[in-house]
């Protein structure tokens, strides 16, 4: 897929790489705090975070459209901050609310975008044409966008993309205010940019579902710092694994587990759970394991870590604790102020 | 900074506005309206008092100039809002984010605004015609027209953009925007000859960029008489070169 750089003797350049980065707002709200992580080539890479950690206006540094307050960034070695216009060939952009000119149609838009991207005039139409086609959206070309539906101005907007081509894509929470149809359709969409163009893909989302659907790596970002960082899978099994429930006939007084199997954390006479690193794989071993006992399993049930609990452990607990400290404050506040 | 990128830029970016127009041209054919009032109801009155020194001219060929470069203003004092609304959907931050320089899209939203001007022009023209005004219909001077028009909307609606580089919303830019039309206006020889204003009246005017617009208008299209049109010309381009710099340093700020 991105055979330059699968030359071994090549050092990779990573897509993105942020170092120390910060943004501080006017009233000293910090944004970003000195976040670092890089993006590699050809990867999907999510920032997730709640409302307000500051994941949009990590995008935006690297969109060259507000400037960073202080730390580095590069897009594939080109400093940011040096020379954004070079930057911003590299780069293609969906910010979170629908950007399509709903006064065109959509050959138009995807025409003046290209050509304020500098397409090859040669190109421009045949790749035009080939979008317009693969998004599905042949048939309304010649339609208004304003008449379009949500789905419809999205898969526009990642038309954009495939007619530009860029090295690197940016979506800001692409799958926002889409139904359930819309959204599946707009992640194939986003898998094949990625698969068949080689396209980098860095989003955003505060979608848990989006982020494993789509992402190699995550980083979760909690008040503009970065809480934890690696795969899905490392981060599910960072917070324990799965819980496989058993219940049984009667549960033996004494009984412990093999540990591949794993480990009993809750017991009581109908049933007990079981923690696990994977739950499909420990079921068998289960069940043979009651059975070599003698053990009548009635039914097992699975709870597959996901990463609403990643996100609730790193993320979440860490905003009820700020509520807290604010009600607090404000409690203070009312003292201070009835005396 | 690539010169034939910048430029194409630039031209796209109008093209843009003009395949907008092309969809949707109701908000042109409004803009009618208030200059044919101006000239069928205001101009026809004092023209029939003849309480205004007019020179040579009626007093209704004396205001077509100005009335035209009203409606101008109009349009272009007004551009800042449609680059707040651009904002406010996306669009902009999306032209924002292209590696067109951020110079070009100013250029080329002037330009556009340039277009509407060139079709008003067109309209008022169309209507002096209709109702008997006498102007000078020489093709060098109604290019010249054209030119200044473009200039002039250029001008204005890049000073629109700087304004909204730091105003940001819609309702402030609409009250900016009436607070500055009416004094330009009437700080200007749009309705009357500079001579009957009050001398600190005559001083502003001087510094209104409008009276420099009509002046050229003028006499390009009712006396003929080129003596300052070079001076007019120069102001206006220099106004514009100004405006143009700021609005393209500024414009970023519109999205912070």
């Amino acid at each position: 897929m991105n055979s330059d750089s699968d030359d071994p003797n090549m050092p990779e350049i990573n897509a993105i790489t942020a170092d120390r980065l910060t943004k501080v707002y006017r009233d000293n709200i910090r944004a970003v705090d000195g976040i670092s992580f890089s993006v590699k080539q050809g990867e999907i890479f999510g920032l997730l975070g709640p409302n307000g950690a500051g994941k949009t206006t990590t995008i935006k540094m690297i969109i060259t459209l507000t400037k960073a307050t202080s730390g580095t960034l590069h897009v594939l070695g080109v400093d940011v901050f040096k020379s954004p216009e070079t930057v911003r060939e590299m780069l293609g952009y969906v910010p979170q609310s629908i950007s399509v000119d709903t006064d065109l149609t959509a050959y138009e838009n995807l025409l003046i975008f290209s050509k304020l991207s500098y397409v090859d005039k040669m190109e421009r139409n045949e790749r035009i044409k080939d979008a317009l086609e693969y998004m599905d959206l042949s048939s309304r070309a010649h339609d208004i966008v304003k008449r379009y539906s949500g789905g419809m101005m999205r898969r526009l907007e990642i038309a954009q993309a495939l007619v530009n081509r860029p090295k690197i894509l940016l979506l800001d929470e692409p799958s926002i205010g889409l139904d359930p149809s819309s959204k599946k359709q707009v992640w194939k969409n986003i898998k094949q940019l990625n698969q068949e163009f080689g396209v980098t893909i860095l989003i955003t989302t505060h979608d848990m579902n989006e982020a494993d659907e789509l992402c190699n790596r995550i980083a979760i970002m909690s008040e503009g710092k970065i809480a934890i960082l690696g795969t899905p899978e490392e981060l599910k099994r960072n917070v324990g694994g799965d819980i496989v429930t058993v219940n049984l006939t009667s549960v033996p007084s004494i009984m412990s587990l093999p540990k591949e199997i794993g480990r009993i954390i809750n017991r009581n006479e109908k049933s007990i759970q079981i923690l696990t690193t994977n739950g499909e794989e420990a079921i068998p071993l289960m069940a043979d394991f009651f059975r070599g006992h003698e053990i009548r399993v009635e039914s097992i049930s699975i709870n597959k870590a996901n990463l609403d609990d990643v996100f609730m452990k790193y993320a979440k607990r860490r905003l009820e604790d700020d509520m807290y400290k604010a009600t607090r404050i404000t409690r203070r506040d009312f003292v201070r102020r009835a005396r | 900074m690539n010169i034939r990128r910048f430029l194409s830029s630039s031209i796209t970016i109008a093209e843009m506005e003009a395949r907008k127009i092309r969809h949707d041209s109701t908000e042109l054919w409004t803009r009618i309206i208030q200059p044919a009032l101006w000239l069928l109801v205001f101009g026809e009155t004092l023209n029939t008092i003849r309480a205004m020194p007019s020179g040579n001219f009626s007093y209704i060929q004396f205001i077509t100039p100005g009335i035209l470069a009203q409606s101008v203003l109009f349009i272009s004092i007004f551009y800042g809002i449609t680059v707040v609304w651009e904002k406010d959907v996306g669009i902009f931050t999306k032209l924002l984010s292209t590696p067109s320089p951020r110079s070009s899209i100013v250029l080329g939203k002037s330009l556009a605004a340039g277009i509407r001007g060139v079709f008003q022009a067109i309209m008022i023209f169309a209507l002096a015609l209709i109702i008997g005004v006498k102007i000078r219909f020489d093709p060098l001077d109604i290019a010249g027209v054209f030119v200044v028009v473009i200039l002039f909307a250029m001008c204005f609606s890049s000073f629109s953009m700087f304004l909204a580089s730091y105003l940001k919303t819609r309702d402030r830019m609409m009250g900016i925007g009436q607070a500055l039309t009416m004094p330009l206006f009437f700080a200007s020889n749009a309705i009357y000859p500079i001579a009957v204003m009050p001398i600190w009246l005559q001083y502003i005017s001087i510094a209104n960029p409008l009276s420099y617009v009509v002046d050229a208008i003028r006499s390009m299209l009712l006396s003929g008489a080129y003596g300052n049109l070079l001076v007019d010309i120069l102001v206006l381009l220099v106004a514009t070169v100004i405006f143009l710099t700021l609005a393209s340093t500024t414009i970023k700020k519109l999205l912070e």
